[in-house]
């Protein structure tokens, strides 16, 4: 321990952060934005340099940390993560789109001719650029730090944003939903025959939705140790058609090669 | 051991006596399910309570509490001095208090006691009372149907009165307050045997009762057994979240908005969890449902007998029902039972 802290030395030099939305709704920037009260607790801790969603500035040469949401939807979006992969030291994905393709990877499945069936033989507007099937930023490049939901939770990505500022002894971890909602003594919806993508949905929300009273939505994407063979068989058990199970997480997880037994 | 009798219709008193000076907790109905919850009225309590989604362990182990506070800055930490609130759990069932005998043997009695957890004990009274067992308990066969200690009072219910056992000062000193507790007859001890024969009765039979389980296991150390168990893993770590016994966490920092100050936090941990058994360098120890499952089993069945002379399970049976892939010591039991059955052919 040196005793240094990045965030109070006499001279900071604060990380230089670009935000950059690709295919998305941008309601997880604008979730940054509601952190509020702790708003400019956060950008006092970094030097912002470009963000899209409020400055129309051209975006720097040189930065430390790149935040990216949204989905690579065209080449021109891909080539733009390489380059921020290639100058940023850290770069954290943000939202469900950036991490799993989310909504726009709904249309992934037969993607090559949906533009045309959407415009008309040679009629594709320029303005679509060169399209290729949607896919998560860790189909492209390497992602050091991930901020998953749909949307993101403000203050997990303030807490993701800190971990590759400073670093973080919590490692990322893959346990499925289940066991937060007993924690939380929440009631289980398969108890009552009703499907919930918990069973297999990457854990670290603190299962929310089902604390409100709706089912998980998979929104976090699939844990690469989901057990999608024994949730089957669990729907099965507990009077879930399996066909809704397989459907259900088709809405976060469509890109996810996890999938393609079930087609 | 001390024993009174309480007619029912006192229980109210007792509990609004405890309200004076203490937070009660008690099972309360949710959902479909059962619940401990701080209550303001001896109404909101369902004594005849089943079982609980989670056991009382949650008062002593919460799911995340803070350890330490750091200033980042100045690279100081400050103890924690968490407030602990003077609790009474009442309605605790006998293989609740049995687990939290358990724990008390890691965080209290050990060499090295958790002070966080040692000023919760201590601060704590736990009124257990009797039950019939459901479906899926199967307490009796680890000698958990019974609290023989553990406890400040222990409410057997023999029939619109209480047989009740007193095993502290502070909690008889608040019963003789609040109710007219009367020495127990010749008649009462009657009672008090058939309740109990009524419970031993109503265990589900289709649940083997083995002998020698920690042999067992490892005699089937290697059996294929434990790769279908395993492979039906969610990892969702529901086991451990319910589990009244298990004890593990992680210590994580974490910091303000503004990143100058933060907190330790020890959050609960799973050895179903893929993560578990990840050391530094990338290796994982126990990669697979195999492993963990079966590692859960073993500590739970074998190790923490091989250390403190008891099984680190008390049969509450809510694991039966909170893992969706039906991976629970009665499959585990019901696997030697077949193979039992195999060797005597």
């Amino acid at each position: 321990m040196s005793g240094r802290c990045i965030a109070c030395e006499e001279k900071p030099a604060p990380p230089r952060v670009v935000v950059v939305g690709l295919a998305s709704c941008f309601g997880c920037q604008l979730q940054i934005t509601n952190a509020e009260s702790h708003l400019l607790d956060v950008l006092g801790q970094i030097d912002l340099r470009y963000w899209q969603l409020a400055s129309s500035d051209p975006m720097p040469e040189d930065f430390d940390v790149a935040v990216i949401e949204g989905a690579v939807t065209t080449e021109e979006s891909e080539n733009l993560v390489r380059a921020l992969r290639a100058r940023a030291a850290k770069l954290i994905a943000i939202g469900a789109c950036a991490t799993t393709a989310g909504i726009p990877g709904m249309a992934s499945v037969g993607f090559l001719s949906r533009p045309v069936e959407v415009y008309g033989e040679g009629q594709v507007p320029a303005a679509c650029g060169e399209m290729i099937s949607p896919r998560p930023v860790s189909a492209v490049v390497d992602v050091d730090y991930e901020v998953r939901c749909c949307p993101i939770d403000t203050l997990d990505f303030v807490d993701v944003l800190q971990a590759a500022l400073f670093g973080s002894n919590r490692m990322r971890r893959t346990a499925t939903m289940c066991g937060d909602c007993k924690r939380n003594e929440t009631n289980c919806f398969f108890g009552e025959g009703t499907l919930c993508l918990g069973l297999v949905t990457t854990a670290g929300c603190g299962a929310r939705c089902v604390s409100l009273g709706r089912p998980c939505n998979g929104c976090r994407g699939l844990s690469p140790d989901a057990n999608l063979a024994s949730a089957r068989a669990a729907c099965g058990r507990y009077g879930v058609p399996v066909e809704d199970f397989d459907r259900a997480l088709e809405l976060f997880n469509q890109t996810d090669p996890a999938l393609e037994g079930a087609r | 051991m001390l024993y009174r009798v309480i007619d029912a219709g006192e229980l109210p008193a007792l509990v609004s006596a405890f309200m004076e000076t203490y937070e009660v907790v008690a099972p309360v109905k949710r959902g479909r399910s059962y619940a401990f919850q701080a209550i303001e009225s001896f109404d909101e309590i369902e004594l005849d309570y089943p079982t609980t989604i989670v056991s009382p362990k949650k008062y002593f182990l919460p799911p995340k509490e803070t350890l330490l506070e750091f200033d980042a800055c100045g690279n100081q930490v400050t103890d924690f001095a968490a407030e602990i609130t003077p609790r009474v759990i009442f309605g605790a069932h006998a293989c609740d208090i049995n687990a939290l005998n358990r724990l008390d043997l890691v965080f209290k009695d050990g060499r090295y006691p958790d002070p966080y957890y040692v000023a919760r004990r201590g601060a704590t009274l736990v009124v257990g009372v009797s039950c019939l067992p459901t479906e899926t308990c199967f307490c009796h066969l680890w000698g958990s149907d019974e609290a023989r200690y553990g406890y400040d009072l222990f409410l057997q219910d023999i029939g619109g009165k209480y047989l009740v056992s007193i095993s502290s000062v502070e909690a008889a000193n608040i019963l003789e307050a609040a109710c007219d507790p009367r020495v127990a007859t010749d008649e009462d001890r009657i009672e008090f045997r058939h309740a109990t024969r009524r419970r031993q009765a109503a265990f589900n039979p289709d649940i083997p009762d083995i002998q020698e389980v920690a042999m067992l296991t490892d005699a089937f150390h290697k059996d294929p057994f434990w790769d279908e168990l395993g492979e039906r893993c969610l990892s969702c770590t529901a086991c451990s979240a319910v589990c009244p016994t298990c004890f593990c966490f992680d210590i994580q920092d974490v910091r303000d908005p503004d990143g100058t100050a933060g907190r330790r936090e020890r959050v609960q941990d799973a050895c179903t969890s893929p993560q578990f058994a990840l050391v530094a360098g990338g290796h994982n120890f126990r990669p697979d449902g195999r492993g963990r499952v079966r590692h859960r089993m073993y500590h739970k069945l074998n190790g923490f007998l091989a250390n403190h002379d008891r099984m680190l399970c008390v049969g509450c049976g809510r694991c039966v029902t909170a893992c969706k892939a039906d991976i629970n010591p009665i499959e585990v039991l019901k696997f030697f039972e077949r193979k039992g059955a195999q060797d005597a052919q």
